[in-house]
This record gives structure tokens, C-alpha cells and sequence, in this order.
């Protein structure tokens, strides 16, 4: 019998630990237990041998940190093999004579990937599939991934398992008190991804005793239509006269496994602490139950590496602005590769309450492939927020889905045939929620019932490449109304028939409607409402707009869906133009400026970044954006740059004036880019944390400070790799470079680029930086120069600029 | 000397927890600096500390073993020949390896502020570095509270890294604590560990009590570190 036709009607049990069994029988500590398939293969069987005797259907082979970082391939394999070898022995020897299974186990590489560390995800995905490979080879029944404690880690080896092999997989991760894994996933996120990419089965092992993983099972039963695995701990252990003890016996681990069962729990077993004896307690309790059956929860569910959204319930609002359509300055960042513009625009959508974020970085001139995998891969390194990929390009689309975190939106499919082809694939693969425009071949119908067969036409094609209909949203296009004055009705009902007839969640692109009218959001905000009220999930929308925040907030007041209308009492208030009170403070400000020659100069070595913005705003009413400059921030800057040197003034501080005087300078840019003038520029500065080395925080702190003395900055990031520093360095033709290095481990990289440097791009000052660094260090590298702070390599790069000029 | 890998995580709000914010300024560069005069700064500090609060993780994970000695020499459970560690843990009985964390929510929120305020993530890496040296105070004190009824004491903590130890040693503590599995704690390939707020050490439990050193800086040859410990003094001397 296969596992999968077993699971429909039986509870499924699982074996018990390896490890803490090792250790009793010798295993040291750091010693590697997968060796001892080969050196002690007789103590693996007995163990397993065991388990099946008390009752295990499956047992997981040996395996668990069997993987290519801790073995070469030859030693993989013989390892792998004999895992396998073994585990068959103790089922072909066992007295048990229930259904058997064997299971190639998979634990994590412990590595975290990119971006917090160094390891990527598709080295991840390549390392897994080593091992996926090698024991789908020897004959097991399923692989079983577990342990997992980073949800990005875990999809690279569920995507390993999946690619590589036909077998089912379950899948278990490790979560801590806090009901999260390590990297911040709960339980209704993990299982919105695994479902997605499917996973067979899905739960949680390891860490904790049965009683601590209530809460955590309670989620999975919540929304997971797979069946739901538990593998626990015998509680928590402790030293006992030099001895590991754990403090929860068979008997009460047994009645904890039974109580889950009771609540819908199919497949049960033990981890660290549980023997042969926790397993046999628990088969005999659990064993003449019927087993719950596996409900689909039809729950509409995206997710981030932190947490879940869940359409149909409170509406959603998915921000458009990261989106180059109609706008100068998005598109010149597109083309410039400036993805801190665009990771700001997220963050400004996240701050001002959006959901989820669409990401649509279209450009023909650009390599769209390589900037949508990018910028999807930057926004998840700091916005927790699900993503909506964005784009017409498969292969971008693909790339992008791939790399993603989580279970992502995908925009879109509509009723055309060949899309759905193109894209069905994907969704089935990677996961995700798809949103279906009501179009095909013929172009989008005039009416709604028009519309609404598109909608089953596109459910039914769905449900033939397996994809569920809780996983496609509606988009009923939203028309431009001054163009077509019944264009907002046609909208409306068939989004009103889709989602109360055929069941399936809706979205709009609701800014469209308005296309061509004066006071757009006043328009648009009033169909967001009847749109809403029409049975409306999400809203791909504008959260800068008040109007539509307004909207928000009182429909779900309206609509019992904000409890004691709290949300909305504490929400609203940001949304109502406040009197200018700005003002007063600039008065304020006049009057205690004594001590210095302007109130911006004030403003910007106190560090007061909206007064130096307002500050400015105002003088360039009397003044040339170049004489503030000159006149105003660079003698501010001085101040505090000398008070940093003479040690009157500390890092914090100088960085705050630095980030005041910025937000100085973005009012002078607004204004020169309307009159078009040139700014300051003193030069080009190639900026780089070294290979191997992840910690920017120094450099992003000399970054600042150089481009408030007037620099151009190219920041390549962190972990940049030689190669990549002095591409830039010739292309940009930089006559100065800056390297940051923490660690002495990172040094001999610092070393290698400027080799490279000097060879290529021998007219390169090289300044270098960081923790670990000296002058001596420095020189011993062949540095041009030792920047101990910002402050002293700032004077140094005006220095060189000046004998260059 | 085979047990287990054992882990202590910690709520973190009660007194042994308390805030040094002395320590966070001179983390963020004021040097030695009490006062930092500045009621913005300590108004950030503030802000920081709250919004870094909600997502703190302190977790330690540990091995304690019995310490042989052969010819003045540690035998530890990985090979090395530093003077340094082995003078740390002399007249030890015991050794306790251990890795701590405070999780990797503070560096989301480091990377978040490289693009929202930069003078936040400075503050934040300050903070993040006084709380995870903050965790590594509470552990040893746990532990030499446990230690003191069998009338041990512990011995200051020494990492990877200090002195004559190479940072290689990251390698041995890994695989020793299985740091990835327990806690989270990841090294790459530069030996650099993520989350950053993570500290690996090793220290001994004795019999006899002496002074700890009060300045952890003491063995590092950087001395115009700016943010050197050069307020207390360096002393270790037998206290009777």
C-alpha cells in the first residue's frame, strides 16, 4: 500500500528519537551520527527495529544531517545508502505487522540564507537535492523534511524534494515557546506556503513537550487541509547526575498525543528524549479511535516569512506604487538600479497601512527578469509584508516566485487560453494566489454576466492543472467611468456575482475608475466603498491616498468588522489635514537660534530633520538652492563635523545631523529638478562591504556622510564580491573606492580587491574601514588610506578631489 | 563527558535584565561618556528600546563537561594549544561552552532603518550588543549561582577570537551545540555569525574565586578602538 492511500483512513504513526538514543550508546559529542549507519549499523537497526516493533508505520532513516556540507559526495552516498539499508533491515526483521514505511529524513543545513546570511537559496535548494537524489535512488516511500526552524529553508528543501523525486513528502518544522520558528513564521504562514507548494503533509516536531505545542497545533488544524503531523519532545530535558533526562514520562506523552488525536491530529510520533516505549503508549491509546477526517478549509491564504493575510474576511489593501507606470521618478530609479527608491516607496505603503505590496518593475529598457527577482528579494529583507508579483514576463515571473519568501499573489492570468498555460504551471509549482482578470481573446466584455463566464471559464481551466478555486481572485476591471458611464456598474455586479455566486475572492485596481477626472481620490475612494459593499476582498490601491483610508477604516467600522469601532477611532485622526502647526515651531525655532548664524544651520547640527525640511522649504522662497547650500548646510556641516573630531559631538549625533541635513537637501533637489540647475558634485565614491563580510552598518554610516558632503555615492552593499566592485569602480570611472571589512577573516578579501583594483583600475584611491582594521593593517594591504571614522574619510576623499580639480 | 546540548531562553523583563544605557552609548561611539546631554539621543534611545523590545528572542544554548587536565593543559573537547584559554580556565573542574542569541528581529529592524533613519540602526546595534553581553551576564550568573553549592566559582568567559584563540574555533563551538538547530544561530563562511547579536564563549567553574576582570577589552590589541571599555580598570588578582 502506498502512504498516502494508508493516511486516508488510518491515524499514522511515526518513530520516536535517534539522537538522544545515539548518545546513550556512545555517540560523542560533534560527532557526526550518520556515520554510524556504516561504523555502528547493527545499534541504527536495533533502534529502528524497535520502533517498528512498538507499532511505528514509519520510520525515518538516519539521515537527518546527512547533506553535502558535511559530507563529500562519495561519503554521501555510502552514508545515505546504508541509512537506507538499514532502516529495511529493521523493517524486514520486525515482529510488528502493521503497515511499514520508510522515510529518507531531512534536517536542516543549518545555514541561513541570503539576505541575513551568506548562503543562497538556490546553493540551499542544490545542496537538498543532493540528498533528495541519493535516497529516492535506494527506494524509500517518502521523504520526510523536519526540524526546519527558517521558512525560506524550508521551501528551498521542499522545492528540492518536489523537483527531484515523485515521492510524497510531509513536512515538519521546529517552533519555539513563542509559537514561531526561528526567523519569525507562524504556523497559518507556514501553512499557506507548504500547502501551496504541496506538501502531503505539514506540522510541527522537536523543541518543545506536547503541552507547550498546543497553540501551535491549534493553527494547523485551523487552516491546513492536508492532514496535520505532531512529533513532540518528551518535554523539556534536564542533568541528572551527568545524565539527560527529559521530564515528560510515556504514560503522560501518550495521553497528550491522544488528546490531539481526539482533535484532528493523523499522523503522530516523538522526537529528542521519546524511545520505542513513548511510541507504544501512544499506538495503544490512540489506536481504536476513527480517524477525524481532513476537511478542506477553503481559507484564502498569502503569506511573508512572518505571518499570514487571509482574503475574504476584513478587506485588503495591496499597494500600487511600487509601479513605474506614469511616474518620472520611479522610472529614472529603475534605470539608475536605485532599489533603495524603491525599497522606500514600500516602506512609506507599509507605514501608511498597506497590507501587501504590489511589485510591477516593467520597463523595456531594462533587464526586467534580474530587477524583479531583485527588488522582490531587497523588499524581503526588511518588509514583512506578503508580495504581489507584478508582470506580463513568465520568465520574470518565475524567477521572482522562485526566490520568494513565503506564498506570494501572482498579477495575473485572465481567460486567454495560452496565459493560462503559461502561468497555471506556476502557481501549481511555486504556490500563490492568482489574480483573474475577466478578459479573454475577445477583449474585455461590456456586460457581467459576459464577465462572469470568463470567471468559470478560468475555475474550471484552474481545476484541470490542480489548483484549487480558493487560490484565484477576481479582478472585474475597473473602467475608467468618464469614458463609458455604465462602466462602473458592469464592474460592480459581476464582482458582486462572483463573489456571492461562485464563492471566490475579488480584487480590484480601483484607481482606474477615476482616469481623466478632476479630484481623483474623492471619486475612487466612493467606489472603493460600493465596491466593498458589493462583496469586495482586496484593492489594489493608493494608501498615500486619505480618502481611500477614510473609506477603509469606516466600512469596516460599518461592517462589524472593527470591533468597538477601535481601529477606526485610532486610526482616522491621521487621515484629516491637520492646521498648520509646522509653522509655529519654525517661529519657535527663530527665535532660540541665537548661538548660530541661521535657524536651518540650527535645525541641521540638532539634528531636526522636518524643521530643517520646512526650514529650507522656506528660504528657497528668498534664496538660490545653491547659496543654501554654501550659506547654510555646509558651514552646519562643519560644526558638527569639527565637534565629532574634537569629541564635543558623537556618532549619533553627527548621524542625526547628517539625516537632517538630507532632508534639507531633498527640497534643494526638488526645486533644481524643476529649474532645472546642476547639483553639487564633488565626485564619484565606489562604496562596498568586502566578500564574506555581512555587516554594513559602518559603511551605510560613511555612505551618509559622504553624500552630504556633496559626494555621488554608488553603494554596492555588503558581501560584494571583487569582481563586482571593480566593474563598478571602471565603469562609473570612480577615482575613489571605500571597503569595509569586521573581521579579520574578512581582510584577505579587502586584500584581493584592491589587487584587483590596482590592476584594473589603477587611477583608484582605495580607502578602507571597519572594526579590525589599523594603519598598519592597511598599509600591509596596500590601502591608499585608513579611514578610523566617517568624519576622517570624508576629509580625505574632499582632499583628493581638490588636487584632482 | 557526553551530554547533552541544553537551552535557556529568558522573558528578559525583570531586573537582572535592566538597561545599561551607559553601555549602549558607548557601544554607539560616546566612549566612556556618562551623560550623553543630549535629549534627543535619550528620547531615540528610547523609541529604539521599545521597538526592539517586542521582538527580543534571548536564547542560550550550552554544554557543561568535566575538565581533565594534562601537564597544565585543558583537555577540551576540540584541539587547541591557545595559552590564553587555558590560563582563563585555570584550576577549572568543569567547563561550560555556550552560545547566546537575542534573535534575528533586531537585524530586520537594523536593515529596515539603514533606509529609515540611520541614526536608529546605529542605536539599535548599541542596543543589540548590550543586550546579547547583557543575556551572557545573566546565564553565568545562573550557572555560578547553580556552581556555588557545589563550591565552584565561574571563571571570566573568553571567545572565539580573543587572544591566541583563532576565530576557527567558531567551527568546533558549532558543531558542539549544534548552535542552527538550538537557537538559531548561524555561521558562515567568514565565521561571522548571524543574527549578529550572538555571542559564543567558554569559561571554567573552580574552586577557587577570583576578582573578575571588570574590562572585557583588556586582551584587544585595537587600542584606539572607539569604543574601547577604558573606564574600568584591568585587574585579576586572587581575592582571599
Amino acid at each position: 500500500m502506498k502512504v498516502l492511500d494508508f493516511i486516508k483512513n488510518n491515524i499514522v504513526y511515526l518513530d520516536g528519537g535517534m539522537g538522544t538514543l545515539l548518545q546513550k550508546e556512545g555517540l560523542q559529542p560533534g560527532e557526526l551520527p550518520e556515520r554510524w549507519n556504516i561504523t555502528h549499523s547493527n545499534v541504527i537497526v536495533s533502534i529502528q527495529k524497535a520502533y517498528f516493533d512498538s507499532g511505528t508505520n514509519i520510520v525515518c532513516t538516519n539521515t537527518f544531517g546527512a547533506n553535502s556540507l558535511k559530507y563529500d559526495d562519495e561519503e554521501l552516498r555510502a552514508v545515505i545508502t546504508a541509512a537506507v539499508e538499514n532502516a529495511k533491515k529493521a523493517r524486514d526483521t520486525s515482529i510488528g505487522t502493521q503497515e511499514k514505511f520508510i522515510a529518507l529524513d531531512i534536517g536542516p543545513m543549518g545555514k541561513l540564507l541570503r539576505p541575513f546570511g551568506d548562503f543562497d537559496f538556490e546553493e540551499a535548494v542544490d545542496a537538498y537535492a543532493k540528498t533528495v537524489r541519493i535516497g529516492a535512488a535506494c527506494g524509500v516511500d517518502l521523504i520526510f523534511i523536519e526540524t526546519m526552524n527558517d521558512s525560506y529553508d524550508t521551501k528551498a528543501a521542499l522545492l528540492a524534494a518536489k523537483e527531484n523525486s515523485s515521492l510524497p513528502v510531509f513536512v515538519s518544522n521546529a517552533y519555539g515557546e513563542d509559537g514561531k520558528l526561528m526567523t519569525g513564521a507562524c504556523p497559518a504562514a507556514m501553512t499557506a506556503m507548504l500547502e501551496g507548494m504541496g506538501a502531503d503533509a505539514i506540522g510541527a516536531n522537536c523543541s518543545l513537550g506536547p503541552k507547550q505545542l498546543r497553540g501551535v497545533v491549534e493553527e494547523y488544524l485551523e487552516y491546513a487541509s492536508v492532514p496535520v503531523l505532531l512529533k513532540p519532545n518528551a518535554g523539556l530535558p534536564r542533568s541528572e547526575n551527568g545524565k539527560t533526562v527529559y521530564d515528560v514520562y510515556p504514560d503522560e506523552f501518550s495521553d497528550d498525543l491522544l488528546e490531539y488525536v481526539n482533535m484532528g491530529v493523523r499522523i503522530i510520533g516523538g522526537c529528542c528524549g521519546t524511545t520505542p516505549d513513548y511510541i507504544y503508549a501512544s499506538v495503544q491509546k490512540t489506536k481504536s479511535i476513527v480517524p477525524a477526517e481532513i476537511i478542506p478549509k477553503n481559507r484564502t491564504l498569502i503569506s511573508s516569512y512572518t505571518h499570514a493575510v487571509e482574503f475574504g474576511k476584513s478587506p485588503i489593501l495591496i499597494g500600487e506604487r511600487i509601479n513605474p507606470t506614469g511616474k518620472k521618478r520611479f522610472k529614472e530609479a529603475l534605470r539608475n538600479n536605485d532599489i533603495d527608491y524603491i525599497l522606500g516607496e514600500g516602506l512609506t505603503q507599509q507605514e501608511k497601512g498597506a497590507h501587501v505590496l504590489d511589485v510591477n518593475v516593467g520597463l523595456p529598457e531594462i533587464d526586467e527578469v534580474g530587477m524583479l527577482s531583485t527588488v522582490t528579494f531587497e523588499l524581503q529583507a526588511i518588509i514583512d509584508l506578503p508580495l504581489q508579483i507584478d508582470t506580463t514576463n513568465v520568465t520574470a515571473m518565475e524567477s521572482a516566485l522562485r526566490r520568494y519568501n513565503g506564498k506570494a499573489m501572482i498579477n495575473s492570468v485572465n481567460g486567454k487560453e495560452e496565459v493560462m498555460k503559461e502561468i497555471f504551471p506556476l502557481v501549481k509549482k511555486y504556490g500563490g494566489l492568482v489574480v483573474c482578470l475577466t478578459l479573454d481573446e475577445d477583449g474585455i466584455p461590456d456586460t457581467a454576466e459576459k464577465r462572469v463566464e470568463i470567471a468559470e471559464k478560468i475555475i474550471r481551466r484552474a481545476g484541470e492543472f490542480g489548483i484549487d478555486k480558493k487560490d484565484l481572485i477576481f479582478d472585474t476591471l475597473a473602467m475608467t467611468v468618464s469614458a463609458d458611464s455604465r462602466a462602473a456598474l458592469a464592474t460592480l455586479e459581476s464582482l458582486n456575482t462572483i463573489r456571492n455566486k461562485l464563492g471566490c475572492n475579488t480584487s480590484l485596481g480601483v484607481s482606474n475608475i477615476s482616469f481623466g477626472l478632476p479630484n481623483r481620490d474623492i471619486i475612487t475612494s466612493v467606489f472603493f466603498t460600493l465596491a466593498m459593499e458589493n462583496g469586495l476582498s482586496a484593492a489594489i490601491m493608493n494608501p498615500n491616498s486619505s480618502e481611500m483610508m477614510k473609506s477603509y477604516y469606516s466600512f469596516r467600522a460599518l461592517h462589524a468588522i472593527d470591533d468597538n469601532c477601535t481601529d477606526y477611532i485610532e486610526n482616522i485622526g491621521k487621515y484629516i489635514t491637520a492646521a498648520a502647526p509646522v509653522t509655529t515651531a519654525v517661529t519657535d525655532v527663530k527665535n532660540q537660534s541665537a548661538e548660530f548664524d541661521s535657524p536651518l544651520q540650527r535645525a541641521i547640527v540638532k539634528g531636526l530633520k522636518e524643521q530643517a525640511a520646512e526650514l529650507t522649504k522656506d528660504l528657497l522662497n528668498s534664496e538660490k538652492p545653491l547659496d543654501i547650500v554654501t550659506s547654510h548646510i555646509i558651514p552646519a556641516l562643519d560644526i558638527v563635523g569639527k565637534g565629532f573630531e574634537n569629541k564635543t559631538m558623537f556618532l549619533p549625533q553627527l548621524l542625526m545631523s547628517a539625516e537632517a541635513s538630507q532632508c534639507a537637501f531633498e527640497q534643494i533637489k526638488k526645486r533644481m529638478a524643476d529649474t532645472a540647475e546642476s547639483s553639487v558634485n564633488r565626485g564619484k565614491f565606489v562604496i562596498a562591504t568586502v566578500h564574506g563580510d555581512i555587516h554594513d552598518i559602518g559603511k551605510n554610516i560613511v555612505k551618509l556622510i559622504l553624500e552630504n558632503y556633496g559626494f555621488e555615492v554608488f553603494d554596492l552593499g555588503k558581501d560584494v564580491p571583487p569582481e563586482t566592485v571593480v566593474n563598478a569602480v571602471v565603469e562609473q570611472k570612480a577615482p575613489l573606492v571605500g571597503l569595509s571589512a569586521l573581521m579579520t577573516t574578512t581582510v584577505p578579501a579587502m586584500e584581493e580587491t584592491i589587487k584587483l583594483l590596482r590592476r584594473d583600475a589603477p587611477w583608484a584611491k582605495v580607502l578602507v574601514g571597519g572594526a579590525v582594521l589599523t594603519q598598519e593593517y592597511a598599509d600591509r594591504i596596500g590601502a591608499d588610506f585608513y579611514g578610523k571614522d566617517a568624519m576622517a574619510t570624508v576629509r580625505y576623499a574632499t582632499e583628493v578631489m581638490e588636487h584632482t580639480e | 563527558m557526553a551530554n547533552s546540548v541544553f537551552v535557556r531562553t529568558y522573558i528578559g523583563d525583570d531586573d537582572s535584565f535592566a538597561v545599561n544605557r551607559k553601555e549602549v552609548f558607548r557601544y554607539a561611539g560616546y566612549g566612556g561618556l556618562t551623560d550623553t546631554k543630549d535629549e534627543q539621543i535619550e528620547k531615540l534611545l528610547n523609541e529604539v528600546i521599545a521597538e526592539c523590545n517586542e521582538d527580543l528572542s534571548y536564547k542560550v544554548c550550552y554544554r557543561q563537561m568535566e575538565l581533565r587536565w594534562e601537564n597544565s593543559v585543558p583537555v577540551l573537547p576540540f584541539r587547541t594549544d591557545s595559552k590564553n584559554l587555558a590560563k582563563c580556565l585555570e584550576g577549572s573542574s568543569k567547563v561550560v561552552i555556550f552560545a547566546a542569541t537575542i534573535g534575528l528581529g533586531i537585524d530586520r529592524k537594523i536593515s529596515r532603518n539603514r533606509l529609515l533613519s540611520p541614526t536608529k540602526a546605529l542605536l539599535m546595534q548599541a542596543y543589540g550588543a548590550e543586550r546579547v553581553e547583557k543575556l551572557c551576564d545573566v546565564f553565568c550568573s545562573e550557572i555560578g549561582n547553580e556552581a556555588a553549592r557545589e563550591g565552584l566559582f565561574c571563571t571570566p568567559r573568553f571567545s572565539p577570537g580573543y587572544g591566541d584563540l583563532p576565530l576557527e574555533t567558531q567551527k568546533d563551538v558549532f558543531r558542539l551545540l549544534e548552535c542552527n538547530i538550538k537557537i538559531g544561530i548561524s555561521l558562515n563562511r567568514s565565521l561571522l555569525m548571524t543574527p549578529s547579536k550572538s555571542v559564543t564563549a567558554i569559561f571554567g567553574l573552580r574552586e577557587k574565586n577570583r576578582a573578575k576582570s571588570g574590562n572585557k577589552c583588556e586582551l584587544c590589541s585595537k587600542t584606539d578602538c572607539l569604543f574601547r571599555d577604558t573606564q574600568t580598570k584591568e585587574e585579576c588578582h586572587e581575592s582571599t
